[in-house]
């Protein structure tokens, strides 16, 4: 389980996360929302401390994934990683084969036993659904792949350290419709086995793949609940504004 | 006044900018068309393998070669570790600091000295404070010296020109920072690096002033044994054979020649530079 | 499958099991009315609010998939069509309720007993349970060739309709019947007909959704080619 407590985030002077506190149940997907520069994006990037990489940002308050506050000092971040997996906006594959761009986390954690390796590779093709697409050619550059299996293959490079807890950040907003619809099945599959916390521009997308909506605005958690509740029948009425258009 | 319509002051614009660009390839194609008429005459095997005779007024190039290579290989020794380590430092490690920018400015510094100044320093430092006298190991430090803001600049352009999204994908990935730099980063900036490096070994080779205090020999006519000796080094030979040599117009055509061979080496390394990264470019994508 | 297509799916599952219940209901308000059987009408009317919370489950569901799915073309249709079908389902059940409500209400009166065969109620009530669970069977296999024919069998339900309001005004006329039973006997009757003019509604949207032809409001003769 996911859970923040209190959360201010600032980079600099700016205070880009306001008080925020949030519980996210295992197996669930979770979606954030709200307009540019609402904090949604940062609020994520907690999860798995990628906002550590930004100078001058500074944090109060809890993030606990599994009962372990994950900014404690004994934490390890590249640990905390291989637990909490990431994909990002843009698919972003190694100039590598397909093969190394998946056995890269296992490679980097030190496996060292190949067939292991093999087989993690196939597991995590299969469950991001690219397997059937790429079995013939694990040693092509990922580069040759279209923009939706690099994404894809980006989740299985993901997958392959078997996190619990996946983030993507914007994940099909660079994907044309049909790719998009690949990975928001995809989404639907992954939840049985992962905690999934998605931000997207995309309100439509939000409704379609996620159990739980959080509204965001000007770095405040302004409304989270059932989806079903934010899309029917929101509580705020910027919830309202924003879901439905008039605003943002 | 009648108004110029737009599409013709802009004919008129490229027009200019393409006969500037295409005066720059025709200097280039001049100066090398004069050094090669000039020098083609005297270039044949006996010129590139033996040593200079005769009061340096016939004979070849050979100890000069060899000694420029062996500057080459020196100064590469010493200018790309610490060169590439440095760059890899500020760019991937150090953040955005005070004193990474400090290094930056005392890096940029350090490649607008005048490389006189370099022989000068090179010579106090090598040659007399560390004792290591005229010899190839003090031409090397002192030309390693010289080009190292290049290797530093270059490498950590090259560093740059690497999208962030690779980073932080394999940071998510749970690598750390070492492994993210040599597995993905390192291997990514490859092609660029090396270009960088060539280009500086093509600016070592051509360099005299440093040379002149640190390593280069007036005339020596025999291999260098290890890297405490004496060598000569073509450009400082050019040198020598243009304006202090026992008979300058006997030397003229030596002196092209050398020239022509100088220039071959710089245009061979240079070609094979690109060559090597559309290579290493091919792989990679 | 797809995950919308698994939850349209699952819509129209749902809209099947009211769809059942409310056949048999209907079903049994008939076997009660035929056979005067109280216990069986006091069934129908307590299974009545079954039929009503299934109303509401499917509302908020079919209103649940509109707002997370935005559905387009043959998916929006099917979703509109669901959500009209299922009120129309809520007022059948609601009629056979209120024949339900009249068997008990009317235990142990004769008199109307004498005028059933004449009334032709039981092939009327057969007309409409017909029409009901093959508008259903059209649902199910995306089929509307039969369309025409369910629609005409409301035709027959209105002839047996204004056939059965000469009988009563008769039996009325002549003191065979008690002017307030003759009035209750004709409400039975007159929710019958409404129960089919219901179906026809209900084919209808069966044709929007897998057609998008709209046959309300329009000649009934075309919708028999």
């Amino acid at each position: 389980m996911l859970e923040t407590k209190n959360i201010n985030f600032y980079y600099g002077n700016f205070h880009a996360l306001k008080n925020i506190s949030m519980k996210i149940e295992n197996n669930t997907v979770v979606a954030f929302i709200g307009p540019s520069g609402c904090g949604k994006s940062t609020f994520l990037r907690l999860f798995n401390r990628m906002n550590d990489l930004i100078p001058d940002t500074r944090l109060t308050g809890e993030c606990i994934i599994n009962e372990e506050d994950i900014y404690q000092k004994s934490i390890d971040v590249t640990n905390l990683r291989k637990k909490v997996g990431m994909v990002f906006q843009k698919p972003n594959p190694f100039p590598k084969t397909i093969f190394e761009n998946v056995a890269y986390s296992l490679r980097v954690d030190g496996v060292k036993d190949s067939r292991f390796i093999t087989q993690r590779v196939e597991e995590s093709l299969k469950d991001a659904a690219l397997w059937d697409e790429v079995k013939d050619k694990l040693k092509k550059s990922a580069f040759e792949l279209s923009g939706g299996q690099q994404q894809r293959l980006c989740i299985a490079r993901a997958l392959a350290i078997s996190p619990s807890v996946i983030l993507m950040d914007e994940p099909a907003s660079a994907l044309d419709p049909i790719s998009t619809s690949k990975i928001e099945e995809l989404i639907h599959i992954l939840k049985k086995d992962y905690t999934i916390v998605i931000v997207t521009h995309n309100m439509q997308q939000a409704a379609r793949v996620s159990d739980k909506t959080g509204f965001f605005m000007l770095g405040e958690l302004v409304e989270y609940s059932d989806t079903k509740k934010i899309f029917m029948n929101p509580e705020k009425e910027e919830t309202q504004n924003y879901v439905t258009g008039r605003f943002g | 006044m009648k108004k110029i319509p737009l599409n013709v002051k802009q004919n008129i614009a490229f027009g200019t900018f393409r006969l500037l660009s295409l005066l720059v390839v025709a200097i280039l194609f001049w100066i090398l068309g004069f050094i090669i008429y000039q020098g083609a005459g005297v270039i044949n095997w006996k010129f590139l393998t033996t040593s200079p005779s005769d009061g340096m007024t016939s004979g070849g190039i050979f100890p000069a070669i060899v000694g420029t290579l062996c500057l080459i290989v020196g100064s590469s020794i010493v200018a790309f570790p610490v060169g590439i380590f440095s760059a890899v430092y500020t760019s991937e490690y150090a953040g955005n600091g005070n004193i990474v920018k400090f290094i930056r400015i005392m890096t940029n510094n350090l490649a607008g000295i005048p490389s006189i100044v370099f022989g000068l320093f090179g010579m106090s430092l090598f040659v007399n404070t560390m004792g290591f006298g005229d010899s190839i190991i003090a031409g090397s430090l002192t030309l390693g010296l010289l080009t190292l803001p290049l290797v530093i600049r270059t490498t950590e352009e090259a560093l740059k020109a690497i999208p962030d999204s690779f980073r932080s994908g394999s940071l998510a990935l749970g690598a750390s920072k070492l492994q993210t730099i040599s597995r993905i980063i390192l291997p990514m900036a490859f092609p660029n690096i090396i270009t960088g490096l060539i280009l500086s070994i093509g600016r070592i080779s051509g360099e005299t002033a440093p040379i002149l205090f640190t390593v280069a020999a007036y005339f020596l006519p025999h291999l260098p044994h290890s890297i405490y000796d004496q060598v000569m080094a073509l450009p400082y030979h050019l040198y020598v054979i243009s304006v202090s040599g026992t008979d300058l117009e006997a030397t003229r055509p030596l002196a092209y020649g050398t020239a022509l061979v100088l220039i071959l080496i710089v245009l061979i390394i240079n070609i094979s530079a690109s060559f090597l990264r559309k290579k290493l470019q091919k792989r990679h994508a | 499958m797809k995950h919308t297509e698994n939850e349209l799916l699952a819509l129209k599952e749902e809209v099947g099991q009211m769809w059942r219940l409310v056949l048999s209901q209907l079903e049994k308000a008939k076997q009660a009315f035929e056979g005067n059987d109280i216990e069986l009408a006091r069934e129908v009317a307590s299974r009545e609010k079954r039929v009503n919370s299934f109303e509401l489950k499917i509302d908020s569901d079919c209103e649940n998939f509109i707002a997370l799915y935005n559905p387009v073309a043959i998916d929006l249709r099917l979703v509109l069509s669901l959500i009209k079908i299922s009120i129309t389902l809520e007022r059948i059940a609601d009629f056979a309720d209120g024949i339900a409500k009249y068997v008990i209400d009317a235990a142990g009166n004769t008199e109307v007993e004498d005028l059933k065969d004449d009334l032709k109620i039981e092939p009327m009530f057969d007309a409409v349970i017909e029409m009901l669970s093959n508008s259903y069977m059209a649902l199910e296999s995306e089929n509307t060739r039969f369309a025409g024919k369910i629609l005409a069998r409301d035709e027959i339900v209105d002839e047996i309709y204004r056939n059965a309001i000469q009988v009563l005004a008769e039996a009325v006329r002549n003191k065979k019947l008690d002017p307030e039973n003759g009035l209750k006997t004709m409400l039975v009757i007159r929710k019958i007909e409404r129960i089919g003019d219901h179906c026809s509604n209900i084919i209808e949207e069966i044709v929007f959704y897998i057609d998008a032809k709209i046959l309300k409001h329009s000649k009934k003769e075309e919708a028999k080619d």
